[in-house]
């Protein structure tokens, strides 16, 4: 399936939840922000939400800025 | 030097922001630093107790460490919302930032202007307006303007944050006279925010009357930042004095220091 990630196409993912797609991208998760088509996903809810094909999910973190 | 500080730290001065009793008024920025590494240096240095950090989309092709990993414990985070462009984006990323377990202090930054990076303080009226409905602390980044500043004060902000001069501009306060009318009018803190170039300037800022100063660009591109923010934390800590002690007035003409009676060549 395909999916979105930060407005880039991921092809042919298969099945998976949202912490294990943050895992394969080496992103740590304990300080992202992660939001799955426009809503905010609590870091609670990521073991147990699978993505489904055409999800657009945002994976945001904190940088130094003014 | 530290014994000003602390006595300064130690009075009954300290500036009330979302209910919280602030005892340092320099709000210091993380961008642009060299290196991660030196950030918690430089908060440590300037004294502040009020940090600023953006979020953005990760990037895993060059992963960088989370910047939260540098605050020093007991920093009240101030995520701004720099990349919106309105007032809708602005809700989002502050609301985000708050999931992001950050607090409820933001930043209110609408900008669509990219040359100079002005405010748009249409946007950043309505985007205040919503989060302090929902329960947030609201620190919005402004054109100095008196109305609305007004409206921004009914809207239920925390304190207005000014600019001086075009973000990242170091050209100091350029804005002088619209930001002392603010201070005039205006009961909330004035944090003069963006374009502070020079420690001398936050002083002049706190002279007139500011609450506190808020400085990233100017301390980051220093040849030394740690050594930066000292200065401008004592800047801050000397302005804030004079603006207490009420400073003389002003006149054209001169008046003698020293008594114009008993010269030596009298009579």
């Amino acid at each position: 399936m395909q999916i979105v990630v930060n407005g880039e196409a991921q092809e042919d993912l298969s099945e998976c939840t949202v912490f294990q797609l943050l895992e394969s991208l080496a992103v740590t998760p304990k300080t992202a922000v992660v939001e799955l088509n426009g809503k905010i996903l609590t870091q609670e809810h990521w073991q147990d939400t699978l993505l489904r094909a055409d999800d657009r999910l945002e994976i945001l973190v904190f940088i130094g800025g003014g | 030097m530290n014994d000003i500080i602390q006595s300064i730290n130690s009075s009954n001065d300290s500036l009330l922001i979302g209910g919280v009793n602030l005892r340092s008024r320099l709000f210091v920025g993380t961008g642009k630093f060299s290196s991660h590494e030196i950030v918690p240096q430089v908060l440590k240095a300037s004294g502040s107790q009020v940090v600023t950090m953006a979020l953005r989309r990760v990037n895993w092709k060059s992963p960088q460490e989370n910047i939260l990993n540098y605050m020093p414990p007991n920093t009240i985070l101030l995520p701004n919302t720099s990349g919106a462009r309105t007032a809708e984006e602005a809700v989002r990323i502050a609301r985000l930032a708050q999931a992001a377990g950050c607090g409820n202090w933001v930043k209110i930054e609408v900008v669509q202007d990219q040359r100079y990076l002005l405010p748009d303080n249409w946007e950043t009226l309505k985007a205040t307006e919503q989060l302090v409905n929902e329960g947030f602390v609201v620190l919005p980044y402004m054109s100095p303007d008196l109305g609305t500043a007004r409206r921004l004060q009914d809207a239920g902000a925390a304190a207005i944050m000014p600019l001086g001069a075009p973000i990242g501009s170091n050209r100091g306060l350029q804005t002088k006279e619209l930001i002392r009318i603010l201070i005039e009018e205006i009961s909330l803190p004035i944090i003069v925010d963006a374009g502070l170039g020079r420690p001398s300037e936050a002083a002049e800022a706190m002279e007139m009357g500011a609450a506190a100063v808020l400085v990233n660009t100017a301390i980051a591109t220093a040849a030394d930042p740690v050594f930066m923010a000292q200065a401008f934390r004592l800047a801050v800590v000397a302005g804030r004095l004079g603006y207490l002690a009420g400073p003389g007035e002003r006149r054209l003409e001169a008046e003698a220091s020293s008594p114009l009676t008993g010269f030596l060549q009298e009579g």
